[in-house]
């Protein structure tokens, strides 16, 4: 989840809370930073970060909590974006996530640096979908705010602080998520020569498609440049839904997988490349993480 | 007039300011019964400068604070004991509406509804939908994170908020944001914050565009289990409602025995209140499902309404229901808690044993979507006796609700109310962290002090300076 290491580094994978509790109370006495990784799927995610040491957080692995009745799920840092997604699928439930990148990398990494994707407008960020979590900030305290319901306001909301914070607050440890029914029927349409106007008022209208994502085919294997517009929801809904995309342009069906390709090969660039550091930013650093043990510099913070 | 006080009417002129008790009396409370702390001064800022020039005077004068929307709160959070009151209901101005990229910016002041009206003729409204939509303002929903019924589709006021204008309690004026571009999300820390972390000065939120179609449903049960277990139905269904609304048989006589009757069976446990929204053939399909779901799931009777009167009406008994309570007794408890949706039935059951055990009426009229319970009960806090036994039992059932999982708000905040529970939701080393979330916006401690995290739960936090207590 961070950038890359700037010197040949140790790796620890600590295998508990309580082991990552100690590697950062070593980290602030002995003052050697920690570079903080998730499975190292987006290793030039930001800037350099100044640090010797490497945190995995990999073992921090697995479901500890699944109630599908609630719809929530709670789960270690470490597990992937596919184990998440198979134990959720089971019950006809996602949490939709469906972050840039794809399902190797961890959960953790992606609340930790808030990483969205082409669904998000429709299915929430990940600052919607994460309902609290667990954390080890950088002064070695074990924090847990919010909590597994899908309402609390009780507190102030470390939750929203902590996620999309890319790891310079605290190392986050376990996620309570927010999962959502999957859509009984889900299609997916290539629409290349589209008018981009009706595309657009379509985007925005009543039928509220899952995305309607302008890309270039050729690295998708298709042709020319066009639009992706993916249509979820009941069968009655999806179908007027398809009705009115008729009228956008020329359709073909294409495979859901190929959402997949657009994570890896559309995303954005880095939000960790244009960090304001404001007065306030500075401020809740030095809270969290007073002595600058974690990720140094990945947000470009000087030294 | 106190040194404060002229240098306040310097920047308000005089007749915004006040000073004597007698004229201080209306804001001694909010919306919670029995609680009631008198401010020293209060002061009303029409303007933003006007604003950001009071919170210096404050600030200059090492003066803690309260600000205070419409006082609607439910919490006690905009109580000012011995303190300033800083009453925002002046700065009403809708600065700018663009129907195109749905977005408003409003000062803090405007009411709720009114910036829905504002919204109605682009097709356009503000999602987050609180009860007391008519009264409050959308300065209190951001500092209380405020939900509503159809929040359970839309989510909460969070969810809404784009950026903000801050005044800090030092004075300084910073504009926040979620931090989808780069940056932390300070103003996902800010909303929920209670007034303690500043001053909204303007913010600007999302709007959403109106539902082609709005379809209500009625659902009737025999029993209030099989009530909260439908919910749960409906929702592991994929149908996700606008709002799937719970309320028991107590509700419901309090209800139709007002002027705001809705129609709904007296000789029910329970009903629901489901309402889907959207492109009209999702709406109709979903309409059909959950008709069958919920005689399936045991409704007695399910009834349909399509037309908007009807649909305003069924929904006038909903938002209504705390307005038809007040009929019962001097004072109403109104309690707000959360739990896993799933255990919704059998913590109505551990409410009703409570309520029985403690001679009290619990009446349960909640969003059932989330979880999000609101039992009530009717009393008179003036008698001693009676208001021991409702805080009894209000303790009992909020220990229910942290065993079971849940949490203590799930929308009215903590205030001073519930500060008494947050050593049993959060661990010291989390609620020490939440104060240290706190010294980042206000490192001086003025701005609404004593409310929502304890005070004793901040371990760099050495003495509190007196007359910093406020009511805690
Ligand atoms: C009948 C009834 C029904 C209700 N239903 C709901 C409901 O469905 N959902 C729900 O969430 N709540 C509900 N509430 C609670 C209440 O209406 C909300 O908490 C609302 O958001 C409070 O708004 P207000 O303007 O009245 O704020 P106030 O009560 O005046 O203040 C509340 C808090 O906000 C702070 N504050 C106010 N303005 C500002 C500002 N500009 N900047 C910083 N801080 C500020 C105050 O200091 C205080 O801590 C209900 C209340 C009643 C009486």
């Amino acid at each position: 989840m961070t950038g890359a290491p700037t010197t040949s580094s140790v790796t620890v994978t600590p295998t508990s809370v309580d082991a990552m509790v100690d590697v950062v109370r070593d980290a602030v006495a002995t003052t050697r930073p920690l570079r903080i990784a998730g499975a190292e799927q987006w290793p030039a995610a930001g800037h350099p970060v100044r640090a010797t040491i490497t945190v995995r957080c990999s073992a921090l692995r697995g479901i500890s909590h699944y109630t599908p009745g609630d719809l929530t799920l709670s789960c270690g840092a470490g597990t992937t974006l596919a184990e998440l997604d198979e134990a959720t699928g089971a019950n006809g439930q996602w949490c939709p996530l469906l972050p840039w990148g794809d399902d190797a990398g961890t959960v953790g990494a992606t609340i930790a640096t808030a990483t969205a994707g082409p669904f998000a407008e429709r299915l929430g960020r990940p600052r919607q979908l994460v309902l609290g979590l667990e954390a080890v900030d950088g002064r070695a305290q074990r924090i847990s705010p919010g909590g597994r319901v899908v309402k609390n306001v009780a507190g102030f909301d470390l939750t929203r602080l902590f996620t999309g914070s890319w790891g310079t607050l605290a190392i986050l440890t376990t996620l309570h998520l927010r999962l959502r029914a999957r859509p009984s029927v889900d299609e997916s349409w290539w629409i290349n020569d589209g008018d981009a106007a009706r595309l657009h008022a379509f985007a925005r209208g009543p039928h509220l498609p899952l995305a309607v994502h302008r890309t270039d085919g050729a690295s998708k294997g298709l042709d020319g440049e066009g639009w992706l517009v993916r249509l979820g929801g009941n069968r009655a809904a999806v179908e007027s839904a398809r009705e009115t995309l008729r009228g956008c342009g020329t359709m073909a069906p294409v495979a859901t997988e190929i959402w997949d390709r657009v994570r890896l090969v559309d995303a954005p660039s880095s939000p960790a490349l244009a960090w304001p550091w404001t007065p306030l930013a500075r401020r809740v650093r030095a809270q969290f993480d007073p002595s600058g043990i974690l990720n140094p510099g990945l947000l470009g913070d000087p030294e | 007039m106190s040194s404060l006080a002229a240098a306040l009417a310097d920047v308000v002129g005089g007749a915004q300011v006040l000073a004597r008790p007698a004229t201080l009396h209306v804001y001694r409370s909010d919306a919670l019964p029995g609680l009631r702390a008198l401010p020293s001064l209060a002061v009303f800022p029409a303007t933003p400068d006007e604003l950001i020039g009071v919170i210096r005077v404050l600030a200059a004068h090492d003066a803690p604070f309260v600000a205070r929307g419409a006082g609607t709160g439910l919490s006690g959070g905009a109580l000012a004991d011995g303190i300033t009151l800083v009453g925002l209901h002046r700065m009403r101005r809708i600065l700018a509406l663009d129907p195109v990229a749905r977005t408003a910016t409003v000062e803090p002041g405007v009411v709720n509804a009114t910036l829905t009206r504002a919204a109605a003729p682009h097709g356009l409204h503000y999602a987050p939908d609180p009860s007391s939509q008519a009264a409050c303002t959308i300065g209190g929903n951001i500092a209380e994170n405020a939900g509503g019924p159809h929040c359970l589709k839309y989510g909460v006021t969070l969810d809404h908020v784009v950026a903000a204008t801050i005044v800090l309690p030092d004075g300084e004026v910073v504009t926040l944001d979620r931090g989808d571009e780069g940056g932390y999300d300070l103003l996902g820390a800010f909303v929920g914050s209670e007034g303690c972390f500043g001053v909204v000065v303007d913010v600007t939120v999302r709007l959403t565009p109106d539902p082609e179609r709005i379809v209500t449903l009625l659902a009737d049960f025999t029993s209030v289990d099989t009530a909260a277990d439908a919910t749960s139905q409906v929702v592991a269904a994929g149908i996700v409602p606008a709002a799937l609304e719970l309320m028991d048989a107590a509700t419901i006589g309090a209800v139709e025995s007002s002027v705001y009757a809705a129609g709904y069976p007296r000789d029910a446990a329970a009903v629901l209140l489901v309402e889907v929204d959207g492109a009209a053939d999702g709406v109709e399909a979903d309409v059909t499902h959950l008709t069958a779901l919920l005689r399936d799931a045991g409704a007695r009777g399910v009834r349909v309404a399509h037309d908007p009167a009807d649909r305003a009406r069924l929904w006038q008994g909903r938002k209504k229901a705390f307005g038809a309570m007040g009929r019962i007794a001097p004072h109403l408890v109104v309690q707000d808690a959360v739990v896993p949706r799933t255990r919704l039935a059998e913590l109505l059951r551990t409410i009703e044993g409570i309520g029985v055990r403690h001679g009290v009426r619990v009446c349960n009229v909640f969003h059932a979507g989330d979880g999000n319970l609101h039992p009530n009960i009717p009393c008179d806090t003036d008698d001693p006796a009676e208001a021991a036994r409702v805080h009894a039992a209000m303790s009992e059932i909020m220990t229910a609700c942290i065993a079971a999982g849940g949490s203590i708000t799930g929308e009215h905040g903590v205030g001073i109310d519930k500060l008494g529970y947050m050593d049993a939701l959060f661990t010291p080393e989390t609620l020490d962290a939440m104060c240290r979330l706190r010294e980042v916006f206000d490192p001086g401690r003025r701005a609404n002090p004593g409310k929502a995290v304890p005070v004793h739960a901040c371990r760099e936090w050495h003495a509190v300076p007196a007359g910093r207590r406020g009511v805690a």
